[in-house]
């Protein structure tokens, strides 16, 4: 199986000057294609931390890290932005949507970073959004629209420039139960597709949605097991 | 890429509306003011070229400098010496005489009016040719015959008589220290604009008559004013006249000065020209203030997008997408700034060109360098918060509340 996420001896260290904080303690993980992950610990437990160097945000870390094949710790500042781009989808606990865009636009922003033509662009988002359910609130802005329907903005956001790898940071940690679990079976149906999910968490629910189950404390893996579907 | 940049800087200008126009009202101020005052400087210069266009380009005095500013019969001209000019040089001078204007009331009944009364010697019309629109213009006979006739403006004729037609009435005037009846005998249309009134020192009439009549035979006057035939070459005659008038009074050639209204209208041309220059660069220090304006506003907005500029480089904006967004915004702020503070002084300077009745001129190259310059402000100020944006940590500012 080839991996989507590879991931040797990771050390992350946040030096305050006075104190040092070792948020990340040699830690290996291997996601492959098509596998459905939940990340799941308490605050400070270094899942954040560890977020944020699987999508590429910060690369101040000791280790090695390979995403789709690609060393993230020798690129650029310029080529980190490439490679969020074309190769991860977010979605984010707090929507992250830009406000007075319309959905439509917000979906449409990975593309124009990528360089897509507008024509092809709107197309794609429109069918994106469809995809999502929101075929009837392309042009509705952020304000416009519930937690859920912000949320699978985002998701078709998350899809647009078809990346390796879907990275969401407490998807459902704004969201009620039932919206939770209707992004829940987005994430579900889009595993099933074929996507690489992970899912950041620490609601014990929403990672038994998923295919595998990774378990952090003190920056540490505590366990990493598959989910045992009832019936 | 950069039209997005484009539209996405345009949108976020739409979104604030009042704080994008009170920010372009500061670019509007500068870049008006500046045109404003170009262009009036360059107004004035057009109006000085014309001034001395009408006055005949050949147009030009002399006089001898006095050792130690005691002036005696050796350095004054007298009536004789005017036409002894007149004689050597022949064809190449179309005119001598003095410059005998004052400042008189002329009355006819109870109403008076202030005008300024100017002789004029043989020949009139070689130095004054005004458009004679009742009556005829003064003769070389009446300048001989000394006759106490008088050439008046439409308007001074109007506000005395009630009409502009007065020829054939008389009007009371000091002449040469005397009341005396002078006859009209020609009107001429008034063309000055108010600008060239203010300009040419005060706002009084001109009115034409016989030199012969406001100084006496044998007076001596200080300088001699000539108009130069226009087919002669004006440096050469002049040094002709001065040496001339050196053999004449017994002069050192260097004591006699002679001046062209060319070369004292190019001195009033570079005078206006720096002076515009000079106020046109104060008013540039608004546009300086313009672009504090907007850089300040451009650093609020930097702080209050920080989640999306975070949003933006997690979804893949580099460094410099996210630098030319705010750039352009800046300069786009600016810009329009610009254009609309262009129109506005064009306006301006054009309504006071309308009120005082004068061709506006508004160089094109002015314009150019205003909006250019404006545009370069946006860029030069929103430089700096530009750089603010494009430097943010994305983890940070996705965080930021």
């Amino acid at each position: 199986m080839k991996e989507v996420i590879k991931i040797e001896g990771l050390n992350k260290i946040y030096d305050t000057g006075a104190i040092q904080v070792h948020a990340l303690r040699d830690v290996s993980l291997f996601i492959g294609e098509g596998e459905y992950v939940a990340i799941m610990g308490q605050s400070g437990s270094g899942k954040s931390t560890l977020m944020n160097i699987l999508g590429c945000m910060d690369r101040n870390f000791q280790g090695s890290y390979l995403l789709d094949g690609i060393p993230i710790v020798d690129q650029g500042e310029n080529d980190l932005s490439r490679i969020r781009n074309k190769k991860i989808g977010f979605v984010f606990q707090a929507f992250q949507l830009i406000p007075r865009t319309s959905a439509l636009k917000n979906v449409e922003i990975p593309m124009i970073y990528g360089g897509m033509k507008a024509e092809e662009r709107k197309s794609k988002a429109t069918d994106l959004l469809e995809k999502v359910g929101l075929g009837e609130r392309v042009h509705h802005m952020p304000n416009e629209l519930s937690g859920g329907q912000k949320q699978r903005v985002a998701i078709a956001r998350a899809l647009a420039n078809d990346p390796a790898l879907i990275l969401a940071d407490e998807p459902t940690g704004n969201l009620d139960t039932h919206s939770s679990h209707e992004i829940m079976d987005f994430f579900t149906k889009l595993n099933e597709e074929g996507a690489t999910v992970v899912v950041v968490t620490h609601e014990e629910d929403i990672a038994q949605c998923t295919k595998r189950i990774i378990r952090f404390q003190d920056g540490q893996v505590i366990s990493d097991e598959k989910v045992v579907k009832e019936g | 890429m950069i039209f997005e940049n484009i539209k996405l800087a345009m949108f976020s200008i739409r979104a604030n509306k009042m704080r994008s126009f009170l920010t372009m009202l500061g670019m509007i101020i500068g870049i008006s003011s500046v045109i404003a005052i170009v262009s009036l400087g360059d107004t004035m210069r057009s109006v000085v070229a014309q001034e001395y266009e009408n006055f005949g380009s050949g147009l030009a005095y002399a006089y001898i400098m006095a050792p130690d500013d005691v002036y005696t019969e050796n350095e004054l001209f007298t009536k004789e010496d005017a036409a002894q000019l007149k004689e050597a040089m022949d064809e190449a001078v179309t005119y001598v005489g003095f410059s005998s204007s004052s400042r008189t009331d002329v009355k006819a009944g109870r109403k008076t009016e202030t005008i300024s009364l100017n002789g004029l010697a043989e020949n009139p019309t070689a130095m004054e040719n005004p458009q004679i629109i009742y009556g005829r213009m003064l003769k070389d006979k009446d300048i001989i015959e000394k006759k106490n006739f008088v050439v008046l403006d439409s308007t001074t004729a109007l506000n005395l008589f009630g009409q502009e037609d007065a020829v054939g009435k008389t009007v009371k005037a000091m002449v040469n220290q005397q009341t005396e009846d002078l006859l009209v005998i020609g009107i001429f249309q008034n063309t000055d604009s108010a600008l060239k009134k203010m300009m040419s020192g005060g706002s009084f009439a001109k009115a034409y008559v016989p030199e012969s009549i406001m100084i006496n035979e044998n007076s001596q006057q200080w300088a001699l004013y000539f108009c130069m035939a226009e087919d002669q070459d004006m440096t050469q005659l002049q040094s002709r006249i001065q040496s001339y008038i050196a053999r004449m009074k017994n002069q050192a050639v260097e004591n006699v000065k002679c001046y062209s209204a060319k070369e004292e209208m190019g001195t009033i041309d570079t005078m206006l020209g720096s002076l515009s220059a000079v106020v046109g660069a104060i008013a540039a220090i608004s546009l300086v203030v313009g672009g504090i304006g907007i850089m300040n506003i451009m650093l609020v907005s930097v702080t209050e997008r920080t989640r999306e500029i975070g949003i933006r480089k997690a979804l893949g904006a580099r460094t410099g997408d996210i630098m030319i967004q705010f750039l352009i915004e800046a300069a786009a702020i600016s810009a329009a700034g610009g254009v609309i503070g262009t129109i506005l002084g064009i306006s301006l300077v054009g309504l006071g060109g309308m009120l005082v009745g004068v061709g506006v001129v508004v160089k094109p190259t002015v314009v150019v360098v205003a909006v250019a310059f404006s545009a370069m402000v946006g860029l030069g100020f929103g430089l700096y918060p530009a750089k603010k944006a494009a430097k943010k940590d994305p983890v940070e500012a996705l965080r930021y509340e």
